[in-house]
C-alpha cells in the first residue's frame, strides 16, 4: 500500500501475472478446453467488438468506481473492508430520491448523484465513530454494515420502495428522461464510465499532487510519526472514511442511474470486494486501480463468450482477482520479510 | 554463576546486557562463543529448551495474558502445569506461589490488565519461579517498582537464591545492586569490564566506572573532554557556550518576557505508576533545562505529555497558551512548540516519504497543487543549513543514517522558529561529530529566543548543554543543578543513592 | 411448535459450527472474513462426494477434510506469510466462490436440473446426529480455551503474542493450529447446509452465512457459550421469516435479515474498549 521501488514492482507484477496465466491454463485445461482457445475466445467477448467493449465499459463503472474508494482508504491507513453495503446505500437512495424528482434531467441526475454520495458516506460514519471513539476495528464494523444493507435493500423493494405496478421485488423503475442516455444510439456506454475515469485522476491528483493529498500519505504510511509532527490525524482519516464511503455510494447512484434504472434484489454480487481486489492489484494507485478494475469488468464480460465458446464455465473471472491479489500479497509480504 | 547468589548485570544502555541473556535463555542466536553451565556447553535453540533446562527469563516487555484471570496467567507461566487444569486448580497455584515466595499476588479471579504495575510484575516472577528454576534471570525487573515494592522483590529474589538458585538481575541502579546483590558484572559495549563481589566494591567505584564507559561511539581515550573539545569547535566564536543561556535568561529577566513555558502541578497520568510527584517550573525564552534521568524513570513521558502525546493532569502553558489534558499535538504546535522525539524512525520522520515531503510537512507549500521546486528548494535549503549528508530531496527519508536522520527532523522542528523546543534523547545513537551537531543546532535556536528542555540518560552529555540539570529519578526532579556538577555526583543522583 | 423449533435448530448448527471455529481463529490473534469462502467450499465438496457415491456421513468427512486443507492454505499466507489477514480473507472469499462454482458447473455440465444428494439420517427429534453434536461443539471450545494448557497458549496468542514468544511457545504454529480448526469447522458448516437444509449445491448456497458468523462472533464479544443464544436468536428469527412468507406475510422480513448484523453492531457499541475483542487481532506473528 505504499510507495515501492521499481524493482520491488516489477518482481510483484511478475509474481501477480503468472499466477493468472496458471491459474487460466489450469482453468482452462481441467474443464477440457484449449488454453489458447479460451484465451481468444475471453478476448474477443471483452473487445472484439464495440458492443462487447462498451458491455465491458459499462460493467467497469462501479468496479472503478469502489477501487477508487478503496484506495484512498488504504492509502490513509482505513481498512473500509465495507464497499459493498455503501454501494448499496448509494443505490437505495438512487433508487428512492429518483423517481421525487422534478424538473430538468440534468438537476435530477446531480440530485440523485449527490444523494447516492451522502447515502455511501453516511453508511460508513457508524464505523468511523466507533473506530475513533472505542477503537473497534473498522474492518468488523464495515463488515457488519454490509449484513445489514444487504438486509435492508432485500427489505425495502419489497416494502417501502417497492414498485406499486408490479408484484416482482424491484422498486419503481427511473423515468427514462432522468436516466442517463447512451453515448451512441444502440450502445450501452454513457457518460457514467467517464465520470468514474474523471474522478480517478482526480483522486491521483489529490493524492500525488496537492499538499492534502500529502499529509493523507503521510497519515496511512506513518500514522505515529503524522500524529507527532502535528497533521490532524482523526480528520484525516475521517475524511478518508467519508470520501471512500461517497465514493462507493456514487457508484451505486450511478449503477441504478446508467445501467439497472431501479433496485432489485440481490443488486451486487460482490462489486464491493471486486473493488476492493481491484485497489489491491493497483497498489491502491486510484489510477492503476481504474485500470486494474476494467480489466476485471473485461474478465467479467469476456467469459460469458468463453464459457458459451469453449465450455469453460464463467467463473473464472471471479477466481482469476482472487488469485491475482493472492499473489501480490504474498510477494509484498516475502519481500517486506527479505528487506527487513 | 554460581548457584546460591544474586549476580547483578550493570550496564549502560546499548552495553550488551538485554542481548547476553536473551542468548543465554535460547530467545537469540549467538554468533560466536559458547555459554557454560555446570561445566558443559549449554545452548538452548529456543526459550522452550531452555525451561526444560531450568533457565527462565523474564524480560522487560509484559509477560500477561491482559484479558485473563491471575490464575490462568500464573497457570500460563508454570511450565509444569497439566493438559487440563480445573478452575479451584489454578486458583490454588496463586495461593501456593504467594505463599512459597512470599509475594502478595492479589485475588485470583481478577483479571491482569486491570491489576497495578507492581502485582502484574511479581505474578510474572512468581510464573518464573513456578518451576523451580536453577537460573533465573530478571530484565531490569524494578523499572516501575515503587520502594517498598523493590524491596519485597528482593527479599523473595533471596529467599530463591538461599533454595540453591542462580538469580541474575540486570539493572540501572547502582542503590539496588549494593542493597541486594552478591557479585556484579559491569559491561560494556558488549564486553565485561569488570566482576567482583559487591562487599569488595563501592557505589562510587562502580558508578565511576559506568560513567566512564557510557554508550555510542565514545571510549576510554575520548571520554568527556575529547567530546568537550569537539563540541566547542562547532559552537559559535568565542566558545562560551558553556554559560551562555544563563547568561541570556539574566539579560532577559531585565526586560521581563513571559516565560515560554510554564508547568503547574503537571504529572503525566503514565507516572502514577512510579507515584510521581507533581511538577512546577517555568522556562523563559532562550533557555535551556535538561532532564537527566535513566531510562524507565518518567522523564521521556514528562516530555511526551508536554508535546500533547500523553495524558496528563495539573496544567501546562506553551507561550502563554494553556493545552488540553487529554494531549493534543496540534494544540502543542499551534501555541509554538516544536519536538524531537525519542524515536526518529517511528515519530520523526515518514520513512516512505521523500526529504522534501518530510521537510514540507505538516503544512506543505502550494495552494491547489504541491509546489515542488518550492519544497525542493526549501528542503535544500534547510539541509544544508543543518549539514545533513544526503543525495538528493527525493531520497526517502528512510535510506538515512540515524545522525541525518536526526539533522533532518531538527532542520524541520526549527524550520518556524518555536517559542518552545522539547526534545527527547536528541543524540542518542549518534557518532560524536553528529551528536555535537544536532547540540549546537539547540543551542543555535536557544541563542534566538527558543526555550528548550532536553531529556538524556548520558550525563556528558547533559552536561554539554552548559544549561541547568535537573535530575529524574522514579518520576521525582531534583533541584536544580549546575552544569558543572561532577559526573559522579550525578550518578548518584539518577541511580537513587541521593536524594 | 416442534417443527419451528427443529427448523431453528437445522438452521442454527452451520452457524454455531462456522463461528465456533472463527472464534478460535480470531482468539489466536488472526482472522479470516472470507468464511463464507470457507463455507461455500465445505458445502460444494459434501456436495461432490455425496453425488460420488458416498454416504451423507463420509460426504461431511470429506468436507472437514476439504476445510483442513482450506485452513491451512489461508494459514500459508495471512500467518506463515504475514500478508494481511483481512486482504487474504477478501481474496479468499472470491477464490472460494469461483472455484466451487466453476467446479459445480464441471460437475453438473450445463444442464439446468438440480442434483439431488441423500442427506443425513435423523437421530432424534427429527435431526441428524451432526446437527445436535453442533451446539456441543461451543462447549468444548470453550473449556479448551479456559482450562488446557494449549487453550491457554492459544489466548496468548491473541492477547500477547510476544509473552508466549517469551514463554517458548511458537505464535506461528498456534495461529495455523487455530486456522486449520477454524477452517475445518467452517467446512463442516457449509456441508451440514447441504446435507441437512436443501440436499443440492448451488452457486452461492451459503447466502451469506459466512457473513453471519463473522457477525455472531463480534455479537458473542468472542465467548464461546454466548454463540449458542445469537445462534438460536438468528436461526429463530429466519425460521419465522420462513413461516411468515408461506403465512403470505412479509412485512417484518428486512428486520430479520439485518438483525444479526444490527446486534453485533450494538454489541459493539455497548462494550467498552474495543468491545473484548483479541488485543493482537489481525496483527502479524512476532
Amino acid at each position: 500500500m505504499s510507495r515501492e521501488s521499481a524493482a520491488r514492482r516489477f518482481a510483484v507484477a511478475a509474481a501477480a501475472l503468472s499466477a493468472a496465466a496458471a491459474a487460466l491454463v489450469g482453468l482452462a485445461l481441467l474443464a477440457g478446453a484449449s488454453p489458447l482457445d479460451a484465451v481468444r475466445a475471453l478476448a474477443e467477448g471483452a473487445a472484439g467488438s464495440p458492443a462487447a467493449l462498451g458491455e465491458t465499459l459499462a460493467r467497469a463503472t462501479a468496479l472503478v468506481l469502489t477501487a477508487i474508494g478503496a484506495s484512498l482508504a488504504f492509502r490513509v491507513g482505513v481498512l473500509n473492508i465495507g464497499l459493498e453495503g455503501q454501494f448499496l446505500a448509494g443505490a437505495v437512495a438512487a433508487a428512492a430520491v429518483g423517481p421525487l424528482l422534478a424538473g430538468s434531467p440534468l438537476a435530477a441526475r446531480a440530485g440523485l448523484l449527490a444523494a447516492a454520495a451522502l447515502a455511501g458516506a453516511l453508511w460508513v460514519m457508524p464505523a468511523a465513530y466507533l473506530e475513533a471513539r472505542r477503537g473497534v476495528p473498522e474492518v468488523l464494523s464495515t463488515i457488519l454494515l454490509n449484513l445489514v444493507a444487504a438486509a435492508g435493500v432485500s427489505g425495502l423493494v419489497r416494502g417501502a420502495l417497492q414498485d406499486p405496478g408490479g408484484d416482482y421485488p424491484q422498486s419503481r423503475a427511473l423515468p427514462d428522461a432522468v436516466r442517463l442516455a447512451p453515448l451512441a444510439a444502440g450502445g450501452r456506454v454513457t457518460a457514467a464510465i467517464l465520470i468514474a475515469l474523471a474522478l480517478a485522476l482526480f483522486a491521483t491528483l489529490l493524492l500525488e499532487w496537492t499538499p492534502f493529498g500529502l499529509k493523507l500519505r503521510a497519515t496511512g504510511l506513518a500514522p505515529a510519526a503524522a500524529r507527532a509532527i502535528g497533521l490532524p490525524r482523526a480528520r484525516l482519516r475521517l475524511l478518508a472514511f467519508a470520501a471512500s464511503g461517497a465514493l462507493a455510494g456514487l457508484a451505486g447512484g450511478l449503477e441504478v442511474l446508467a445501467v439497472t434504472g431501479r433496485l432489485y434484489d440481490p443488486f451486487t454480487a460482490g462489486v464491493g470486494y471486486t473493488g476492493i481486489a481491484a485497489a489491491l492489484l493497483g497498489g491502491s494507485h486510484p489510477l492503476a486501480a481504474a485500470v486494474s478494475a476494467v480489466l476485471f469488468a473485461a474478465l467479467g464480460t469476456g467469459s460469458s463468450a468463453m464459457q458459451r465458446d469453449t465450455g469453460v464455465p464463467g467463473a473464472l473471472a471471479t477466481i482469476v482477482p482472487g488469485v491475482l491479489v493472492l499473489a501480490v500479497l504474498a510477494a509484498r509480504a516475502r519481500l517486506a520479510r527479505k528487506a527487513a | 554463576m554460581f548457584p546460591g547468589e544474586i549476580h547483578a548485570l550493570l550496564g549502560e544502555n546499548g552495553a550488551g546486557k538485554s542481548t547476553l541473556v536473551s542468548i543465554a535463555a535460547g530467545r537469540l542466536v549467538a554468533d560466536s562463543g559458547e555459554i557454560l553451565r555446570g561445566g558443559s556447553q549449554a545452548s538452548y535453540r529456543n526459550a522452550r529448551d531452555a525451561r526444560h533446562a531450568g533457565l527462565v527469563l523474564v524480560p522487560q516487555h509484559d509477560l500477561l495474558i491482559g484479558a485473563a484471570s491471575v490464575a490462568d496467567n500464573l497457570a500460563f507461566l508454570d511450565p509444569a502445569a497439566p493438559f487440563f487444569e480445573s478452575a479451584a486448580a489454578r486458583r490454588a497455584r496463586v495461593g501456593r506461589l504467594a505463599q512459597a515466595f512470599g509475594l502478595e499476588l492479589g485475588d485470583a479471579d481478577a483479571r491482569a490488565d486491570a491489576l497495578p504495575v507492581g502485582t502484574r510484575q511479581r505474578i510474572e516472577i512468581a510464573g518464573a519461579l513456578a518451576g523451580d528454576p536453577d537460573v533465573l534471570i530478571l530484565d531490569e525487573p524494578t523499572a516501575v517498582l515503587s520502594p517498598d515494592e523493590t524491596a519485597a522483590l528482593f527479599a523473595s529474589l533471596r529467599k530463591r537464591a538461599d533454595a540453591g538458585a542462580a538469580v541474575v538481575l540486570i539493572t540501572h541502579r547502582l542503590a539496588e545492586v549494593f542493597a541486594g546483590a552478591d557479585r556484579l558484572t559491569l559491561l560494556a559495549r558488549g564486553r565485561s569490564v569488570k566482576t567482583c563481589r559487591v562487599s569488595e566494591t563501592t557505589p562510587q567505584e562502580i558508578g565511576g566506572l559506568l560513567l566512564t564507559n557510557t554508550e555510542g561511539e565514545k571510549n576510554f581515550l575520548e571520554g568527556v573532554w575529547g567530546a568537550r573539545a569537539l563540541d566547542s569547535r562547532a559552537d559559535t566564536p568565542g566558545g562560551r557556550s558553556q554559560t551562555h543561556s544563563s547568561e541570556h535568561a539574566a539579560q532577559s529577566a531585565a526586560t521581563q518576557p513571559l516565560p515560554s513555558l510554564v508547568l503547574t502541578g503537571f504529572a503525566p497520568d503514565e507516572a502514577r505508576a512510579v507515584r510521581a510527584e507533581r511538577i512546577s517550573l517555568s522556562l523563559l525564552p532562550g533557555e535551556i533545562l535538561v532532564l537527566l534521568a535513566i531510562d524507565g524513570n518518567g522523564a521521556d513521558t514528562i516530555a511526551r505529555a508536554i508535546a500533547g502525546l500523553e495524558r496528563f493532569s495539573g496544567r501546562v502553558e506553551v507561550g502563554g497558551v494553556p493545552l488540553p489534558l487529554s494531549g493534543d499535538p496540534l494544540a502543542f504546535r499551534a501555541a509554538g512548540g516544536a519536538f524531537v522525539p525519542a524515536d526518529r524512525r517511528e515519530e520523526g520522520l515518514v520513512a516512505a516519504l521523500s526529504l522534501s515531503e518530510n521537510l514540507a510537512l505538516p503544512n506543505p507549500p502550494g495552494s491547489v497543487f504541491l509546489d515542488r521546486p518550492a519544497m525542493r528548494a526549501h528542503a535544500e535549503e534547510r539541509l544544508r543549513a543543518f549539514g545533513v549528508r544526503y543525495a538528493s530531496p527525493a531520497a526517502l527519508a528512510g535510506s538515512l543514517s540515524g545522525g541525518n536522520q536526526q539533522k533532518t527532523v531538527l532542520a524541520r522542528e526549527l524550520a518556524h522558529r518555536p517559542g518552545v523546543l522539547v526534545a527527547v534523547h536528541p543524540t542518542r545513537g549518534l557518532d560524536l561529530a553528529s551528536a555535537a551537531a544536532v547540540r549546537s543546532r539547540i543551542l543555535d535556536a536557544c541563542r534566538s529566543g527558543t526555550a528548550a528542555l532536553a531529556v538524556t540518560a548520558d550525563p556528558d552529555e547533559a552536561q554539554l548543554f552548559g544549561a541547568p540539570l535537573r535530575v529524574v529519578y522514579r518520576g521525582r526532579l531534583s533541584a536544580a543543578l549546575e552544569p558543572t556538577t561532577p559526573p559522579a555526583a550525578l550518578g548518584r543522583l539518577m541511580a537513587g543513592l541521593e536524594g | 411448535m416442534s417443527g419451528f423449533l427443529a427448523v431453528t435448530l437445522l438452521l442454527a448448527a452451520p452457524l454455531l459450527l462456522a463461528a465456533a471455529g472463527e472464534l478460535l481463529l480470531e482468539r489466536a490473534g488472526s482472522i479470516q472474513i472470507g468464511l463464507e469462502g470457507t463455507m461455500l467450499i465445505g458445502a460444494f465438496t459434501a456436495f461432490a462426494a455425496a453425488r460420488s457415491g458416498v454416504g451423507p456421513h463420509s460426504a461431511l468427512l470429506a468436507a472437514a477434510f476439504a476445510g483442513l486443507l482450506a485452513g491451512a492454505a489461508f494459514a500459508v499466507f495471512a500467518v506463515a506469510g504475514r500478508a494481511d489477514p483481512i486482504l487474504v480473507g477478501t481474496a479468499w472469499n472470491l477464490v472460494a466462490a469461483g472455484g466451487t462454482a466453476f467446479s459445480y458447473r464441471l460437475l453438473a455440465g450445463a444442464t439446468g436440473s438440480v442434483l439431488e444428494v441423500r442427506t443425513l439420517p435423523p437421530l432424534a427429534f427429527g435431526l441428524p446426529a451432526a446437527v445436535l453434536a453442533a451446539f456441543f461443539v461451543p462447549v468444548v471450545v470453550d473449556v479448551f480455551l479456559a482450562r488446557t494448557r494449549p487453550g491457554l497458549a492459544l489466548v496468548a496468542a491473541g492477547e500477547n503474542p510476544l509473552a508466549l514468544a517469551a514463554t517458548g511457545g511458537s505464535v506461528v504454529a498456534v495461529r495455523t493450529a487455530a486456522s486449520v480448526a477454524a477452517g475445518a469447522l467452517g467446512a463442516l458448516g457449509g456441508a451440514l447446509l447441504v446435507l441437512t437444509v436443501s440436499p443440492t449445491f448451488v452457486e452461492g448456497v451459503t447466502a451469506g452465512r459466512g457473513f453471519l458468523a463473522l457477525a455472531l462472533v463480534v455479537f458473542a464479544r468472542w465467548k464461546p457459550l454466548r454463540l449458542v443464544p445469537g445462534a438460536l436468536l438468528v436461526a429463530g428469527a429466519t425460521a419465522l421469516q420462513y413461516r411468515l412468507q408461506a403465512g403470505g406475510s412479509r412485512i417484518p422480513y428486512a428486520v430479520f435479515l439485518a438483525l444479526p448484523g444490527l446486534l453485533a453492531l450494538f454489541a459493539l457499541a455497548a462494550a467498552r474498549g474495543r468491545g473484548g475483542s483479541p488485543k493482537a487481532l489481525g496483527t502479524p506473528a512476532p
